[in-house]
């Protein structure tokens, strides 16, 4: 490290140090123009025997505790190197202590995850459905939605916890190290574009090396540092993913792409589907040309694109099939007005009349996400008492009624709760059905009843099969739902039929025409 | 057609003609129209000149990118018409109007844009009513701007020419600023107006479809937009995001995509839809997102620094806008990944309406085509769903593009993937058949369905299957070629804990070394080779060979779990007990909460300090569990719940890890638990917190509380009554109570779930011994020893049994190998350590 760099870190740590109060958010203002400063603060992280780490560790810390948000992001731009660093000296062989390293991070772990009130942070989004009207399209233009069990249980949006609840915590262990290290990396990816291009080149910088050092592929690279493998978790190199796929289109096509191949490699050497699956996507869909300039954006390009459709008139496709559909119901005379659908290109299932009449409210979502909050308080209140028998659980549970009324009584309400995939029983069979007129609906909740039934003979196959097997009755197996049973296929080698279950699409389609034809009739 | 139309009636043929672009029915309506009144020949001439130019646009299409090439012959004649109806000047004003935007839309034609701007300058756009305006003319007015738009990006912003040709400020003034303004200004209000035209000619249509009768030919032909209105619709962003302004890009995506779709607008919105959910996932992150009912930030780092210049301002209203999706409860995204998934879903259902569905030739243009933009969609719904962890929502949509995915390996190989994330194994192992089938010099495939084989579905012969094809690649597998080994070595190892027979038993522990030694010597710097490799030295007794290794994994790997765990169970069969203690306690403090460890450490415990310790331990154990699940089970929100699929995924690893006596496959198969683990959740917390009462009452036992034990018993009983650990645990202590026929059923209970629990075999033995029921003894001894050659007590035991039939040699032979196994004997079985890919 030249003396330079230095003075100028050295400078740095004192003078943020006699900054009054008042001063903070000029000083957040100027801080991006001092340009040799941020080079030198990655010489300081990257050398763990530098007497500044400590200090250094010590300010980046206190300006992410500042309320300016220019500050905080001014340390979150070394994340990623930090991650590096400390990931690399825990794989070493030698573990020299990297503390100041470790508590900064924990420091910004322990601070993300609350809010300001220091309540646990829950971070949740809605999955929207298109059945469901939008600010972007209106559920009867979009003929596409099959009735199906899948379509049905997707009726509702769905408020998603995606993370929350973590716990404090005061020391890295080989336990919490990636949950710790997933939360940062979903931090730094939510502030992502704010990152200067240094961040970007570090964040990919760390991705590659952590992902093939130690394996045969580092041979092949400039940097042949001896290093042992870094055991990586798949989610965390989820979140690896996502900062790359951020810096190849904002300025670092090259390192980005490069880090992303090392991210794929390596989660083939894992075998970790996740990262796998998302790797691929980012990879296929990448442009085929590099942007003009080296360092230039390609968030996206745009050209004026004709507005006729592509594919010739007499292709056979899902909507020619359609419209074919409904020119011969008209030529049968069926029924009148099929011109008006013919330009709504009406679908299988909820033809527009019925979807449109069916909205129930979109508010539902948040009123659902404070009721888990509450249920969340509920459980921290129940971490108190013994736990106890099942039926204790059940109070705090239960629904409001109005959801509970359609689903055949014999399938235990609270179980299907409890379910991940609940929204299959509990509320699909609403009102949107009903209102299609009353025998569509009948028929409609035949198939759900012979879904459900079909599913209630199975499991009662299994206990039967239980009871055969021990001679002694299975107390609670009674509480399965058509879910868990389509779970179980997974540990059932006799599933045969698996590749298509009673809700995969395929099956659907060639029992729906029948009862969407009567569906749209009926409107 | 050849009755005569009254005038009015003619009229409005003459409109819904224009309207609807069947300008070769405009000739003929006109010699109507000409033979009624004089003074509509103006009318007349406007009407031919507009027809055929519209005639000319339709044979000659001025195609994107390229400029228009000037005068041609055909036009000649339009301009005569045109001329001809402007000079006389007896049309009314608004035909005068339209005379001129089509004398100026002729000029651009014909290149001349310095005339078209020089037209629009006289008839002042922004004048001209949009309210009540005939469907035709909101359709010209659209074209004019976006011509105007044209003209003005053509001709060079100082140009002096301008200032003669009466185009309002004098274009000396103007900076260069300005002029970008206005140009894109021209282009939003076209495409707004456009949009507006196209709902108005829809809602024409389809009301003038249910008014006439008998009914219409093909009138639903695809309507075209032309040129003219295609540009209007798009040029304003192109330009923003051009000059690199995403902020200003972004609102204007979302306004077009706001307004209510019509038939000619679905490709558009396809487009405009896929790349605004391209941005959202490439160019914006959660802090920067604006929702889109919000006002844009003001300064917004999407936006292209260098270019500050270059900010543009709405600032213009229409006195008529395109009509917007609205009602109650509209859905409005509020966060990025919403907004970018909300489009996908859209652009998703589009695609797949589109999906050509024909294999033969004549359709492979089109087939390429639709899979190459339903694929575009499915990537980037894999990024936005991934980057969540909603897999199972993801594995249902890429189910969607199944009708695509016909010999497409891509396709089926993300759903694979999907199916795998989500946990659906038995059908992601199918997919990846399929995906085997479609690139079978793929290493990782058949891996990946390896893992899965011997993971969670426990298919041993597929997973030998897999790992054969992996092996067979030789050399081609490169560096997967270890780890190939590696998973038959697992097979194998796994296949020798089944089987039943001790000589199949030796021969897959045989296989399962060989493949392990090659793994290791393949790739010497995995850590996992060389674990596996002691674990399996391990589990044939080799002892110092295990530690060798197991020294070299953590070598690797220092802090691997497994390794660890192996290394003091190592230690303990070589009667190290105190070392052992250190090891786990010490892997205990870099996984607090390893049940597996913990559970070691109990017994541990147990044998070096005594009970009271290892209650200590269980206590704590207890208490994990509920923190553990205080913690982690909060939301119920349903299908698509990450934190719930994790903690559910968790529990599955518990499965294999932490319930050593339950999940040891020597004691029979996990079928029982498997369906537990299905159970729901709160069943679960119960019955794990029954199993640690159950572990309890274990070391209650040990220390003579009977009273104690019980109670214990009887509350992991009340809650998991078909446990075979549970009886068992209950005939212990009937035993301990000195009620050996109590006991005898209950083992016999024990033994009826699980007929292969080698525990209760042994004890079941030794009380049938007390009976002096010895050649019953010595079957069920036999049998146990079948199932486990390696448990020295029941080796011991049945020395016993044998020496009190007086079979004196074969009970010497019996207390030998006790005797010799016992030296090697483990605290806990090897096979405790979870056998994974």
């Amino acid at each position: 490290m030249f003396g330079s760099e230095r003075s100028v870190v050295e400078e740095w740590l004192s003078e943020f140090k006699s900054l009054p109060e008042t001063h903070i958010p000029s000083y957040a203002g100027s801080l991006h123009l001092k340009k040799s400063l941020v080079p030198a603060l990655y010489r300081v992280i990257q050398d763990p025997n530098n007497e500044l780490l400590e200090p250094v560790c010590h300010q980046l810390f206190e300006l992410y505790r500042s309320s300016e948000d220019r500050l905080r992001r001014f340390t979150l731009q070394f994340l990623p190197e930090l991650v590096w660093v400390y990931l690399r000296i825990t794989a070493s062989r030698d573990r020299q202590s990297n503390g100041c390293i470790e508590a900064l991070l924990l420091g910004i772990y322990n601070l993300e995850i609350v809010d300001k009130d220091g309540n646990s942070r829950l971070l949740s989004f809605t999955i929207p459905s298109l059945s469901k009207p939008s600010i972007y399209h209106e559920p009867s233009s979009l003929g596409s939605m099959v009735l199906t069990e899948g379509a049905l249980c997707q009726h509702d949006q769905i408020r998603v916890l995606y993370s929350g609840l973590h716990p404090q915590r005061e020391t890295f262990t080989a336990q919490n190290r990636f949950e710790v290290l997933c939360f940062l990396m979903l931090c730094y990816n939510a502030a992502v574009v704010y990152m200067p291009l240094s961040s970007y080149q570090s964040v990919c910088r760390m991705s590659s090396r952590l992902c093939v050092c130690g394996f045969p592929r580092q041979q092949q690279k400039l940097w042949r540092e001896p290093c042992n493998r870094v055991l990586l978790d798949p989610e965390f190199m989820v979140q690896m993913l996502t900062a790359v796929y951020h810096a190849i289109y904002n300025g670092e096509w090259e390192m980005g792409r490069e880090a992303l191949e090392d991210i794929v490699y390596r989660a083939q050497l894992e075998l970790y589907s996740q990262p796998l699956l998302l790797g691929n996507a980012m990879k296929s869909s990448l442009p085929e040309s590099a942007p003009d300039d080296p360092r230039g954006r390609k968030v996206l390009q745009v050209e004026v694109t004709p507005t006729v459709s592509r594919i010739s008139i007499s292709a056979i496709t899902t909507a020619s099939i359609r419209r074919h559909r409904w020119k011969r119901e008209d030529t049968d005379g069926m029924s009148g007005g099929e011109d008006s659908f013919n330009i709504n290109d009406p679908d299988e299932g909820f033809s527009s009349g019925a979807s449109n009449s069916s909205q129930p409210s979109g508010t539902k979502a948040g009123a659902r996400l404070s009721r888990d909050r509450e249920k969340v308080r509920e459980r921290e209140r129940e971490a108190d008492r013994k736990p106890e028998l099942l039926t204790d659980h059940q109070p705090a549970e239960s629904r409001p009624p109005q959801r509970q009324q359609s689903p055949p009584s014999s399938i235990n309400l609270e179980a299907i709760h409890l379910s991940p995939i609940k929204k299959h029983l509990s509320f699909p069979v609403g009102p949107a059905l009903v209102r299609t007129g009353s025998t569509s609906s009948s028929k409609s909740f035949d198939c759900m009843t012979f879904n459900l039934n079909g599913g209630e003979d199975e499991q009662e196959e299994a206990a039967r099969g239980e009871d055969k097997e021990r001679g002694i009755s299975v107390g609670g197996s009674h509480r399965h739902s058509t879910i868990s049973l389509q779970e179980e296929h997974l540990v059932r080698p006799e599933e045969a039929q698996e590749l298509l279950p009673a809700g995969a699409p395929l099956t659907k389609q060639s029992r729906s025409p029948s009862f969407n034809m009567q569906i749209i009739s009926q409107v | 057609m050849t009755t005569r139309k009254s005038g009015s009636r003619l009229e409005t043929e003459i409109e819904r003609c224009r309207s609807e672009g069947q300008w070769d029915k405009i000739p003929e309506l006109v010699r109507q129209l000409s033979a009624k009144l004089i003074s509509n020949d103006d009318l007349g001439e406007l009407l031919l000149g507009e027809c055929k130019l519209q005639a000319y646009l339709k044979e000659n299409p001025i195609k994107q990118g390229s400029s228009p090439r000037g005068p041609r012959l055909k036009l000649v004649e339009v301009r005569k018409h045109l001329t001809a109806a402007l000079d006389r000047g007896n049309l009314k004003p608004d035909y005068l109007q339209e005379a001129s935007l089509l004398m100026a839309k002729l000029c651009y034609v014909e290149a001349e844009f310095r005339e078209a701007l020089g037209h629009y300058g006289r008839v002042n756009l922004d004048e001209m009513q949009l309210a009540g305006a005939p469907v035709y003319r909101l359709s010209m007015i659209a074209e004019a701007y976006a011509t105007k738009g044209l003209c003005l990006e053509k001709v060079p912003a100082g140009s002096p020419s301008l200032s003669n040709k009466n185009s309002g400020s004098p274009s000396s003034s103007r900076s260069t600023t300005d002029r970008e303004q206005e140009i894109i200004t021209c282009y939003e209000k076209s495409g707004d107006i456009a949009l507006l035209y196209l709902q108005e000619a829809e809602k024409a249509l389809s009301a003038g479809i249910q008014n006439r009768s008998p009914k219409p030919g093909p009138t639903t032909q695809e309507q075209e937009l032309g040129y003219f209105l295609e540009t209007g619709l798009q040029r304003a962003h192109v330009i923003h995001f051009k000059n690199g302004n995403l902020t200003q890009g972004v609102g204007r995506f979302r306004e077009i995509l706001r307004a209510v779709e019509t038939r000619t607008t679905q490709n558009l919105r396809m487009t405009i839809a896929r790349q605004l959910a391209e941005i959202l996932l490439r160019g914006m992150c959660e802090q920067s997102y604006w929702s889109p009912l919000e006002d844009p930030p003001a300064v917004s780092p999407l936006d292209d620094p260098t270019r500050q210049g270059h900010i543009y301002i709405k600032n213009y209203s229409l006195s008529r806008s395109p009509r917007l999706y609205s009602g109650e409860n509209l859905f409005c995204p509020q966060e990025n990944t919403e907004e970018a998934l909300l489009l996908l879903l859209i652009s998703e259902s589009m695609a797949n309406r589109d999906a050509v569905l024909s294999r033969i030739p004549e359709h492979n243009n089109d087939r390429i085509i639709s899979l190459q933009s339903a694929s575009v969609v499915y990537d980037l719904l894999t990024i936005a769903l991934g980057r969540r962890g909603q897999y199972e929502m993801l594995s249902e949509c890429l189910e969607r593009a199944m009708k695509f995915a016909f010999e497409e390996f891509h396709l089926w190989y993300q759903l694979a993937l999907s199916l795998m994330a989500a946990g659906k194994s038995a059908r992601a192992v199918k997919v990846l058949k399929e995906c085997i089938r479609l690139k079978p010099d793929d290493p990782t495939i058949p891996l990946l369905a390896v893992k899965l084989c011997i993971g969670p579905l426990h298919w041993l012969d597929e997973g030998e299957m897999f790992a054969k094809m992996v092996i067979d690649m030789g050399e081609k597998a490169a560096e997967f070629r270890a780890k190939g080994y590696m998973a038959i070595g697992l097979v194998y190892s796994l296949k020798a804990t089944d089987a039943s027979l001790r000589s199949s038993q030796e021969e897959y522990q045989r296989k399962a070394l060989g493949a392990f030694q090659r793994a290791q010597s393949l790739s010497p710097t995995d850590h996992l080779a060389a674990f596996y490799l002691a674990l399996q030295l391990a589990v044939s007794r080799q002892i110092p060979e295990a530690l060798g290794y197991v020294r070299q994994a953590l070598q690797l790997q220092g802090d691997d779990v497994h390794s660890l765990h192996l290394l003091a169970l190592l230690l303990s069969a070589q009667k190290h007990y105190h070392d052992a203690l250190n090891i786990i306690e010490m892997a205990l403090s870099e996984y607090p909460e390893n049940f597996n460890l913990l559970y070691t450490k109990v017994k541990l415990e147990a044998m070096c300090r005594g009970p009271e310790e290892a209650l200590l331990t269980c206590k704590h154990m207890l208490q994990i569990w509920k923190s553990f699940y205080n913690l982690t089970n909060p939301s119920d929100s349903g299908r698509g719940s990450s934190l719930l699929d994790r903690a559910i995924a968790d529990r599955r690893q518990l499965n294999a890890m932490t319930l050593p006596d339950f999940s040891d496959p020597e004691t029979g198969r996990q079928q029982v638990f498997l369906l537990i683990w299905d159970f729901l959740l709160s069943v679960t917390l119960n019955f794990h917190s029954g199993k640690t009462d159950a572990l309890k009452s274990e070391v209650y036992i040990g220390m003579s509380k009977p009273a104690e034990a019980a109670a214990c018993t009887q509350e992991a009983a009340n809650l998991f009554p078909t446990s075979h650990n549970v009886l068992y645990m209950r005939g212990q202590i009937a035993e301990l109570k000195g009620n050996i026929e109590e006991a005898k059923r209950w083992y016999e209970e024990a033994l009826s779930i699980n007929p292969t629990h080698v525990k209760t075999m042994q004890r079941l033995g030794l009380i049938l011994h007390q009976l002096q029921r010895y050649s019953l003894s010595e079957k069920v001894l036999r049998d146990a020893v079948q199932v486990n050659s390696t448990a020295h007590d029941v080796w011991n035991s049945l020395g016993e049994v044998l020496q009190a039939q007086g079979n004196a040699a074969a009970a010497t032979e019996c207390f030998l190998t006790a005797l010799e196994l016992e030296a090697s004997s483990p605290i806990l079985p090897f096979t405790i350590i979870p056998r994974a890919l």
